[in-house]
């Protein structure tokens, strides 16, 4: 069934259909609070409080409005409430390798590190941009919707964007394309 | 990754497939099941009253608004006529007007 009918059903309190909403939004939930955790087990802790919150506020969403944008939303800040509560991130925490990027990787240099220079890469960005280049660039996102989910105005998330992808550039242009 | 211009209305899909790599872990079928065993738990009855609650009490106010005006209006009670209009008939038998008259007189002292 097409989103629009599933979140239809689910604001008149259908928990079917909202179950599978979940599945379909599991894995782009899991990755928008890795965004802003880092990936792991908080993460899904945020993922299932933001569901849980998405259930309980599921009556006052209007259902002619795109579903996505609204819980992801709602995701992100159940995410951003844990990483305040928990506050088991710090800014600017940065694994050795990543801070650092020489010498230069070798042809050794595994996917591994890759990825984890990307995860630390990502750390260093601003919240906001962060959410803003995954839902962007990882989950097909437009601007407008990214708006809606960060309440900010199109032209701003358009500014998170680009400013992200110059910072990801940046950390990771000492690997070589098939490094990745 | 391609070439990004600050105006690129476009994803960058090999960015964002390495995005998603970063990111995602093993396991995403055992969160969804966590997630939904979550909402069944949660769903208490109170819950799902507080969730309904706000359309309920909506909804009973249109059904009584839709009530009162389908219901028929109820006959007027008869008006009684003005009181200076209705015919007085007095019966007042021999010495019951001197009577009157001197309570009256007691009343103001006189």
């Amino acid at each position: 069934m097409e989103e629009a009918g599933l979140a239809r059903r689910a604001a008149g309190g259908d928990s079917e259909a909202f179950g599978a909403l979940v599945e379909r939004y599991a894995p782009a939930a899991r990755r928008v609070a890795g965004a802003i955790l880092g990936p792991g087990d908080e993460a899904d802790d945020a993922v299932q409080d933001g569901f849980l919150a998405a259930w309980k506020a599921i009556a006052r969403f209007d259902p002619d409005r795109a579903f996505r944008p609204w819980l992801m939303r709602v995701v992100a800040n159940a995410a951003r409430d844990l990483h305040r509560r928990r506050k088991v991130r710090q800014a600017g925490e940065l694994p050795e390798h990543a801070a650092s990027r020489d010498p230069l990787p070798d042809r050794a240099a595994d996917h591994s590190l890759f990825r984890d220079t990307l995860r630390a890469a990502l750390e260093t960005l601003p919240e906001r941009q962060r959410i803003a280049v995954v839902l962007f660039d990882a989950e097909g996102y437009g601007h407008a919707e990214i708006a809606e989910v960060l309440q900010v105005p199109e032209g701003t998330v358009r500014s998170y964007v680009f400013h992200a992808r110059r910072a990801l550039r940046q950390a990771l242009g000492a690997f070589r394309e098939d490094d990745a | 990754m391609t070439d990004i211009t600050p105006f690129d209305d476009r994803p960058d899909a090999a960015l964002g497939a390495r995005i998603r790599a970063a990111l995602d872990r093993p396991g995403i079928e055992a969160l969804v099941a966590r997630v939904r065993g979550a909402l069944v738990e949660a769903d208490s009855p109170w819950d799902v009253l507080a969730r309904w609650a706000p359309r309920g009490l909506v909804a009973a106010a249109a059904a009584a608004a839709v009530l009162w005006f389908l219901m028929p209006a109820p006959a007027p009670a008869p008006v009684p006529g003005p009181i200076a209009s209705a015919p007085v008939q007095m019966e007042v038998s021999p010495g019951q007007a001197e009577a009157v008259v001197l309570t009256v007189a007691l009343l103001e002292g006189r």
